[in-house]
């Protein structure tokens, strides 16, 4: 079998990290400090194409397929994980949303704007009642003749504040819940009824925003209906499979980028007269990251690779999504460790990494919840 | 408009000093690993004036490199930038080409291509900043050039070309068909767009070998005779003194008795 990659997907790495290296690493203090990313960065990105990482171009991508989608947010996350945050909940579930399930008009209308970044996309499932219990979800939709009527709320949703195209999920049937009981709507911001509210302050994640979205009688033409009334949850289930790779090989960039920082620092930090690097202590720490950022990395690509063929990888991707969460944490750590007190104040990007890494465990599903879908599948 | 780039892949500039290392038995440059050589900076000036001229007044841009199989990269970069053809000439004869030959051989592969209203190439290249190559291309193929130059501008068949001179920069008329060799003051190289990038790693690249252009590696004008990295030795020597003033004025005789001032 032959494990190189696609000249396409080598030339995409490059340039990405050509853009990291020369336009997103300088602005990481400013994205910071604001909390925002410059509205001409996210332009220019969209015209560069970085909104339709793996969608074909029929539909107004660039045609990398999840592969190629998979190894851009590898490069992304070396730098502010406000980029990967905005493209993740954009591309990764909100637009391939409508990808996996939308109709081909659906597509022309929602997807292609969205995947151009014509249109910033947001992705409405969690609600203060409804976390891991996804399919618990309270707001409902109830059909008036070619309306449906959604009323809820929904809670930390990624994007919300500048989204222009909502995808939002809603009981048609609250007894059913997941076994068809969950529908996808297309809801445009502009929709009355839908109406966003005050951004969430973060642990970290500065420049990604977060924030609630109210429905309230908001009406929503049945043409915006993602395939089949009831199917929702198995829409949100695949979109998010595909998300818990992209989420594993953007926390890969970001470990990558600590074990180059801390290589580094290792060779040019020198205590008791020589280099930090000479003590093994330091070297263990520095081989561990590098083991434990090989096995994701190549992971990454063997589950990405596995839905550019069409096959169903919900097993794999919550083995993926768990182990490279948790071990991009483990690496923050020890790149503080090594680090030492710089690490710990305020405008290091060791330090921003260790408050931004902390998230990669807990959304797009919690570590306990990917333990639970692998033992399921283990036991059925 | 029919516009030709040469294009030279180089070491990167931005290699650190501590990896830059010289085979002085084989006079070579030795890559250092794991840092892909590059698009010669000012080459990328060329292929965005190039890009440029294109948007505006419509044409086809051929990129020509001469190089080893790697510039393959460096013409799929000018491709995802927006030109249209690439041609890569490979010949293990030329791979150290003296500035004579690469032009020579460049001017052969220009002249396979066919017409042409304008050829763009960096002023120099970052590798062995001799600033040759364009001067003599222009020469072998009897049109005039203007290097370094800082703007181009297109009226029928002429070109209004802002030249660098020190302390300002002048305005020249130029006929076409012409060589201008651009420098990074003419623009800032755009990022290539993705769909670009996917569209030039599926295009294909000539390659071709200097015989097949009809040109052998003859004619050599420079003989490299050592390659080494200078030594750079500093000493520090303090200069005392009771106050600042006495500490300046023995700077000042130490100074001129190394005859610096
Ligand atoms: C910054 C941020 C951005 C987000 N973006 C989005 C977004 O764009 N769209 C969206 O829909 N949602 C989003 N979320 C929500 C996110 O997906 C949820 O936070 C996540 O699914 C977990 O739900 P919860 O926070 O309510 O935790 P809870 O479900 O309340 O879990 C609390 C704890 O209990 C554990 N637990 C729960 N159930 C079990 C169980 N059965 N067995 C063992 N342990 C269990 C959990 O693992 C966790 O440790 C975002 C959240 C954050 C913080």
């Amino acid at each position: 079998m032959d494990f190189s990659f696609p000249e396409e997907i080598q030339l995409l790495r490059r340039s990405v990290r050509d853009y990291v290296q020369g336009r997103l690493r300088p602005l990481e203090e400013q994205i910071e400090r604001e909390d925002r990313i410059p509205d001409e960065v996210i332009r220019e990105m969209a015209g560069l194409g970085f909104f339709g990482f793996p969608f074909p171009e029929q539909y107004g991508g660039i045609g990398a397929g999840e592969l190629g989608y998979c190894v851009a947010l590898e490069e992304l996350g070396a730098t502010s994980s406000a980029i990967t945050n905005l493209i993740g909940a954009h591309t990764g579930i909100c637009a391939m949303s409508i990808y996996l399930a939308g109709s081909h008009e659906q597509k022309q209308q929602w997807l292609v704007p969205l995947a151009k970044g014509e249109r910033i996309g947001s992705f409405g499932l969690t609600e203060p009642e409804a976390g891991s219990d996804a399919a618990s979800i309270r707001t409902t939709a109830k059909r008036d003749g070619d309306v449906w009527i959604l009323n809820g709320q929904k809670q930390w949703i990624t994007n919300a504040p500048i989204a222009g195209t909502f995808v939002i999920y809603a009981a048609n049937d609250r007894e059913r819940g997941a076994r068809g009981g969950i529908t996808a709507f297309v809801v445009p911001r502009e929709t009355p009824g839908l109406s966003v509210g005050k951004p969430d302050e973060k642990m970290g994640l500065r420049g990604s925003y977060t924030a609630p979205v109210y429905l309230d009688d908001c009406r929503v033409p049945a043409t915006n209906v993602l395939g089949q009334v009831g199917s929702g949850f198995i829409t949100a289930m695949t979109a998010l499979d595909g998300g818990r790779v992209s989420l594993a090989a953007g926390a890969v960039g970001m470990a990558q980028h600590m074990l180059d920082l801390s290589v580094q620092h290792a060779k040019s930090r020198k205590q008791f007269g020589v280099p930090i690097a000479s003590f093994q202590a330091i070297q263990w720490m520095l081989a561990d990251m590098e083991t434990e950022i090989q096995v994701a990395r190549y992971m990454v690509y063997q589950v990405a690779a596995k839905i550019d063929r069409g096959e169903r990888v919900s097993h794999e991707a919550a083995v993926i999504k768990l182990f490279a969460s948790e071990m991009a944490n483990r690496a923050v750590d020890k790149a503080v460790q090594i680090h030492g007190g710089q690490a710990y104040m305020k405008g290091s990007p060791i330090e921003r990494a260790y408050r931004d890494a902390r998230i990669l465990r807990i959304y797009e599903g919690t570590s306990e919840v990917q333990r639970l879908l692998i033992a399921e599948h283990l036991l059925r | 408009m029919n516009i030709i780039v040469c294009v030279k892949q180089v070491q990167d500039p931005e290699t650190p000093a501590s990896q830059f290392r010289v085979d002085e038995a084989a006079k070579k440059v030795i890559p250092p690993p794991g840092i892909p050589p590059t698009v010669n900076q000012y080459d990328a000036n060329a292929i965005e004036a190039a890009v440029q001229l294109k948007e505006q007044h419509g044409g086809r841009i051929t990129v020509i490199s001469l190089g080893k199989d790697t510039a393959r990269d460096a013409i799929k970069q000018a491709l995802s930038m927006g030109c249209d053809a690439g041609l890569l000439i490979d010949d293990p004869a030329f791979e150290d080409a003296d500035a004579y030959q690469t032009a020579n051989v460049l001017a052969a592969a220009i002249k396979s291509v066919g017409d042409y209203d304008l050829i763009l190439c960096g002023r120099q290249a970052s590798d062995w900043d001799q600033a040759q190559v364009p001067q003599g291309l222009a020469e072998l193929l009897g049109i005039p050039s203007v290097t370094p130059v800082a703007g181009i501008e297109v009226t029928g068949t002429t070109l209004r070309v802002k030249r660098l001179i020190e302390d300002g920069y002048e305005v020249l008329e130029v006929p076409m068909p012409a060589l201008l060799a651009v420098s990074n003051e003419a623009n800032q190289p755009r990022y290539p767009t993705l769909k670009g990038i996917m569209a030039a790693a599926r295009a294909k690249v000539d390659v071709k070998s200097a015989a097949d252009l009809g040109v052998n590696a003859v004619g050599r004008k420079v003989q490299l005779l050592r390659l080494y990295v200078p030594k750079v030795e500093s000493q520090i020597e303090w200069i005392t003194g009771e106050t600042p003033e006495e500490q300046a004025a023995n700077l000042a005789r130490r100074l001129r008795e190394e005859r610096v001032i």
